[in-house]
Order: structure tokens, then sequence, then C-alpha cells
């Protein structure tokens, strides 16, 4: 079975040669498949589209119709331990421009989740910004800044009305869907 | 029209001059803004993380939103419209998910129902208050200047939600600047992305994206970049320097919100629109357009 898989595989690259010793697994398959809606990537056939318009592919080599070609052979567990899906820049471009209706950025943002969820190679960073927005609701709180003559201002003095705060109810709601959507 | 505001993450803690100039053009127009209170980020950064609990931040502010029985709720940033109209399309077609949303909003008695008409700052000025209220209140035209126009991919795509205007070749922020008198330039690389995103993973790739698009930018003779978004704009102003760095060119290339523009153009004082807080070399175009740094009553 696994032999298949690796002759569907039509163009060779840094990420199939991963996969080349894996076996496909056709559960996880389902369940990026559940995630994704209706944007389900059979029905793609391979025309590029989507990578010859994409900014990260002449940066960092992000092939999003090979993305999808994987995902639909369920090569899951190698797309989300390769790094290779934190390479988007989230354009929108390949979203907006598959004849297929594929959208490969909504499969790159299911393959994110469920490297988070797997506990996988995540970028740090991500993480950082979710507790942020657990303890305060926001990503960051106002910060100072210089003007271009390099005098130090803030909202206040700036003239700016007070920074809104999100109260403690929130924290304990948002707490309780991050839990609940982990459990699904 | 009485609209709420939605400010997001970055316009408030950082990028106060889109904020500052948003304050001071919208009024003026018949804009009156209405602040939200208890808002929380809009969801984008969580995406990645949990998509799920980023449809309920959006659905939470929408649904705060609603609660002042206000229509319209103007949302300047572009990760915040992606994050926001994602969460209206997803919701309208998905009753189930709707559902679950709300039962979790039930928990700070909180109730989404899809009722508000979402606009970002590009759109109700080029919808709403349209061309006639534009240049009405113009002081003094931009004549003679040259301008480079970034949209933002997030108001851009995909055009099956409810975006700002065309995905392909969009025109909106070119025809606001022309209303001002001022001209803006075709480029090739008009729909290139910021590099923002990337930031948190690939800063390097990040500032490759935007060292490139103010490069080119700069090659083709523009007087500044034309921004409406509070992340692209970081880049583009904030961050030029570590962009020219990164890609090794020399990058002088004045960026600012469309807002900004309008403000100036309007006669508003420019440390009344944040100009004073732009790191790139301002001060030369508005020696360009005829004004000096410190005010700009004609």
């Amino acid at each position: 079975m696994p032999i298949k898989a690796r002759v569907a595989i039509p163009i060779s690259m840094s990420i199939t040669d991963l996969t080349t010793t894996k076996k496909p697994d056709l559960a996880l398959r389902l369940k990026i498949l559940a995630k994704i809606g209706e944007q389900k990537p059979y029905n793609c056939f391979q025309c590029i589209r989507c990578t010859s318009g994409c900014p990260s592919m002449k940066m960092l080599e992000l092939k999003p119709h090979e993305i999808v070609n994987l995902a639909r052979l369920g090569f899951i567990e190698e797309l989300i331990t390769s790094g290779i899906v934190w390479t988007c820049a989230t354009c929108l471009k390949c979203k907006e421009r598959c004849p297929q209706a594929v959208a490969p950025v909504d499969l790159i943002f299911a393959l994110r989740n469920l490297a988070v969820e797997k506990e996988a190679k995540v970028p740090e960073s991500f993480l950082h910004s979710l507790s942020a927005i657990l303890e305060t609701g926001f990503i960051q709180k106002p910060q100072n800044t210089v003007t271009r003559k390099l005098e130090k201002v803030n909202r206040e003095k700036l003239g700016l009305p007070v920074f809104c705060e999100t109260d403690e109810k929130f924290k304990a709601a948002f707490f309780k869907v991050l839990e609940q959507s982990q459990e699904e | 029209m009485k609209a709420a505001v939605y400010w997001g993450c970055v316009i408030p803690t950082i990028q106060y001059g889109y904020e500052m100039s948003i304050r001071a053009v919208m009024p003026r127009l018949g804009i009156e803004l209405v602040d939200l209170d208890n808002v929380s980020c809009c969801g984008t950064p969580v995406q990645s993380v949990n998509m799920f609990a980023a449809l309920y931040l959006a659905a939470r502010n929408l649904a705060i939103a609603e609660k002042t029985g206000l229509s319209d709720l103007l949302l300047p940033c572009n990760g915040c419209y992606l994050s926001i109209s994602q969460a209206k399309h997803f919701l309208s077609h998905d009753e189930k998910l709707k559902e679950e949303i709300n039962s979790s909003l039930k928990e700070e008695n909180l109730r989404y129902e899809g009722s508000i008409k979402i606009w970002h700052t590009i759109n109700l000025l080029h919808d709403f208050v349209k061309e006639e209220k534009v240049r009405e209140a113009m002081r003094h035209p931009l004549k003679g200047l040259k301008l480079a126009v970034h949209y933002g991919c997030h108001i851009l795509r995909p055009s099956t939600h409810d975006t700002v205007d065309d995905a392909e070749n969009p025109r909106k922020m070119d025809e606001l600047i022309e209303w001002l008198g001022a001209k803006t330039t075709a480029y090739p690389e008009k729909l290139d992305c910021c590099g923002y995103m990337l930031l948190l993973s690939h800063p390097d790739a990040a500032f490759t994206f935007t060292g490139l698009k103010l490069k080119a930018v700069q090659d083709w003779g523009a007087d500044a970049l034309v921004v409406s978004c509070p992340s692209c704009q970081m880049m583009f102003d904030m961050r030029q320097k570590s962009a020219a760095a990164t890609i090794g060119a020399k990058l002088s290339i004045p960026a600012l919100y469309y807002t900004q523009l309008l403000g100036i153009a309007m006669g508003i004082e420019t440390e009344k629109l944040g100009l004073h807080l732009n790191r790139s070399p301002i001060d030369e175009l508005l020696r360009k357009a005829g004004l000096t740094s410190t005010t700009a009553s004609p």
C-alpha cells in the first residue's frame, strides 16, 4: 500500500523525501478533511496555479499544490513535523485563484492547528500570542514609542483616549473555549 | 453616520498614527465614531493555533458591537477585517457552528446575530462618504504627487467573503487618492505581500518581502507609499531600515496611511494626524506637497 502512494506523488521535492519511508495515515487524513469544510483537496488537479503565485514559494520554497497533494495522500504527520506549514504568509492568493476552490491556505491553517494539538514543531511566538490574549485580551498592551525627533510619547501624551481593557470574565470564558475545542 | 469602531490590537497599542488620523478625519466627513468597551483580540493571531477559538474571538467582538444597537461597524485594521468578515461568512453558512459559538458566548451573556454591517476605512470613505464629500472637505489639493498604493492582502481576498475591493485589480484607494488631486502609479508589485505574517516564524523572509516591495516602489519613482493596514505600515514604515539592511539596498521612501494623506489634504495639522510618529522620511513628502511638517494649514 505505501508503495502505491509513493508512485502517486508526481513531483520530487525535499518534503516528498520525508514521505518515502513512511506510510500514509488515513485516520489523520480524515481528521484534517473534517477541519476544512467543503474545500476538499480531492478536487485539486495539480495545475500549480497556487504555487506559481505564492510569495513564499520564491523565498521559502513553499509549494501549496504539494501540500494539497500530500494531504490527500494522507502524509499528515510528515507535513506537520516538517515545519513547512509555517512558511505561509497568508496572502490568500492561492485561495482566490484556485480554479477548483480547494483553498490551500485553509488546509495550511488546519495543519497548523493539528501541529499545535499534537505538540509538533510550532514556532514558539505563536503560542506566546495566545497566552498574552488569555492574560490581557490582546496580543500586547499599549507600547511607549518615539517621534521622528526621538521624543518619548504614549497614548496619553498623544491625546488618545484610555485603552479599553478586557474584563476578568473574558479570561475564564476564553479558557473554557480553548479546553472545549481540544476535547473535540 | 454613527458607527461603532473596533480598533484591534496593533492600532491602539503601537500604530497610533492610524488611530489619530482616523479620529481626526472621520468626524469632519460626517462619521461619528463610537468606541467599544470590553472588546478583545479579533482572532487573527489565534487562527494558526486554534481556528475555533479564532472564530469565537471574532464573534465575541461582533456580539459586543451589536449590543450597541448601531448598524455599522468600522474595522480599520486589515487583519481584523479578515478575521471578522470570515467569521461572519462561516457563521451565516453554518447554523450548527453559530449555535456552538453562541453557547460559548453565553458565559458572558453575549449573543452573535450577524446583523451589523462591517466596513473598512477604504470602502467606508469610497462607497459611503463618496467623492463629492471628500472633494468638498479638501483644503489643500495634492497636485503633482505621484503615489504608490498598497492595499494589504486581507481586505481583498478571498472574494467569496465580503471584501473591500476587487481581488486582482483593486481601484478604490487609487480613486480616493485621485480625488485629492494626486496621481497613483500602476506598478507590477502592487499586490505583493508586505511579509508581516511571516515575522513570527521567518523574520528574514518577512523583511525581504518588505524590502523588495519598497525597492520596487522607489525604483518606479513614487513619492510615497500609501497604506491602509497597520501591520503592513509597521513593516513599510517602522521597519523600513531592517528591510533595507536585509535586502542590502538603500531605501528612503515615505510610507503613510491613507487617512494621514487625506488629513493633509483637508488641512489638518500634521501632529494631529500622528505624522510625527512615522519613521520613514515623511518631511520630504510634505515638502513636495508644498507643506511644512508642523502645520498643514493652507
